[in-house]
């Protein structure tokens, strides 16, 4: 497979937290645009809705409630697939094409390919894919469909306070840095494909101080797959070498003759 | 005139086990193409991948509860060691030198006691962690991610034993295969590899 990946001419977003008024242009522009039905939700005593992901809901707007001396504060952050360097989802499909990075460094799918194993949610470090009424993937694919003829993703372009913005990853990074912002995302994994301009730290807004692919992922992929590849030829080596050298056991035949003239 | 052979498994034992071995070898064609994109080729033989899940699906419930009854049914003879088997780990059995060796073995050696167990043990673990495996969305994700892992590795070591089992019981031991194929060995077979069996089935000396 060709997934590799041009950091510097990658495509990503950078979400700039402290812009965010919490409108939810980018649900509703992502919806319409990738043709996904509603979500039917239930009160539940917040503005958030959804409360998660759906595999009807590429991105949604995560409302951070927090008090602070009797002040209730809110803080919203873009959840989405991250679109990672270093994609735990692409390390455990075992279908090759149904998930793929694209030119652009997006990992984007194909439901056609996609055997409804569901290893890839285990595998994300973000939580992020879902599944359909079909046990096909679903997530954010960064608009493929759009930004491959140059035009900006759905979300980006309906978000009214420029929180959301699209273009080359390190060119976003660079005009943020300029800026003084703070950064998540830019190294782990690889790098994100969506780097967030964070007030705070990143637990604060749901994210993982450190993502990484899980260790139990890593240690069946990067460990227990070579070693247990060399295993199975070396025990059958051993057999070979063992019938070669000290070779099998054999019952000689005149041992029962021997017997049956005693 | 006595008979040449002697009983060593029943119709149902040889039933069983074979049920066994095509359900393992199954799983194993079906799943190699899940452990690795490296072996996808193999979902071909089943007509692509989603197949090859819903195979791996069947012939799991399948081993999972034969190879279960399999290793209860003999739970006895392979759990416990005895003085004569200590003296078998010992000397490794004598398989690993041309020396003739005199050990006093029942009706399984302690090699084959610690392969039914370890697939005993084995089917346990890729049952449980299989069930987890095929509804990743009703359990935590760290359960799930852990049984990904413990799947895979649990598949190494029944591979691994299963390639030395396949080994000793057909050309590495000649004359044991015919046990699981028709039921019988021959008197001398079972005067030489399992003495002490051969003395409580015949009542013989060896």
């Amino acid at each position: 497979m060709a997934d590799t990946l041009n950091q510097a001419t990658r495509k990503g977003f950078l979400v700039d937290t402290a812009r965010c008024i919490g409108c939810r242009s980018c649900q509703v522009a992502c919806k319409q645009w990738n043709k996904l039905d509603a979500d039917k939700t239930t009160n539940q005593g917040t503005f958030e809705n959804p409360r998660d992901l759906t595999p009807a809901l590429y991105n949604r707007i995560k409302f951070v409630e927090k008090e602070t001396s009797g002040e209730v504060t809110w803080q919203f952050v873009n959840e989405r697939c991250m679109h990672c360097g270093d994609a735990g989802c692409m390390k455990v499909c075992p279908s090759p094409g149904a998930l793929y990075r694209t030119k652009d460094g997006v990992v984007a799918f194909n439901k056609e390919k996609c055997i409804s194993c569901k290893y890839c949610v285990s595998a994300c470090p973000f939580n992020i894919p879902r599944y359909d009424a079909d046990s096909k993937v679903s997530k954010c694919h960064l608009c493929i469909d759009r930004i491959g003829g140059g035009i900006t993703p759905a979300c980006a372009k309906a978000c009214p306070t420029e929180t959301l913005k699209y273009g080359n990853r390190s060119q976003l990074i660079a005009g943020a840095k300029a800026a003084k912002k703070t950064l998540y995302g830019e190294g782990d994994l690889n790098g994100l494909g969506v780097v967030y301009a964070l007030e705070g730290p990143p637990e604060q807004y749901g994210l993982p101080a450190n993502p990484h692919i899980p260790m139990s992922i890593f240690l069946w992929k990067d460990v227990i797959k070579p070693l247990g590849i060399l295993g199975f030829w070396g025990s059958i080596g051993a057999m070979l070498l063992h019938y070669v050298t000290i070779g099998p056991k054999k019952i000689e035949e005149h041992d029962e003759e021997v017997r049956h003239d005693q | 005139m006595i008979s040449k052979y002697i009983d060593r498994f029943s119709t149902k034992e040889r039933v069983l086990h074979w049920f066994v071995t095509v359900t393992f070898f199954s799983l194993m064609l079906s799943g190699l193409g899940l452990y690795s994109r490296l072996f996808n080729g193999y979902f071909s033989l089943f007509g692509g991948g989603s197949n090859a899940i819903l195979v791996h699906k069947i012939a799991g419930v399948m081993f999972f509860f034969s190879s279960l009854i399999l290793f209860l049914h003999n739970r006895e003879k392979v759990t416990e060691f005895d003085q004569d088997d200590q003296e078998w780990i010992r000397l490794r059995g004598g398989y690993l030198s041309t020396d003739e060796v005199h050990l006093n073995v029942g009706k399984f050696n302690p090699g084959q006691k610690m392969f039914a167990i370890f697939i005993g043990a084995a089917t346990a673990v890729l049952g449980i962690t299989g069930i987890f495996i095929w509804f990743p969305e009703s359990f935590p994700r760290w359960i799930v991610q852990i049984s990904l892992m413990l799947h895979g590795l649990m598949f190494v070591g029944s591979i691994m034993f299963v390639v030395v089992h396949v080994y000793l019981a057909t050309i590495g031991n000649p004359g044991t295969l015919e046990a699981m194929l028709w039921g019988r060995v021959t008197r001398s077979w079972a005067r030489h590899h399992h003495p002490k069996w051969y003395k409580e089935t015949t009542g013989d000396n060896p």
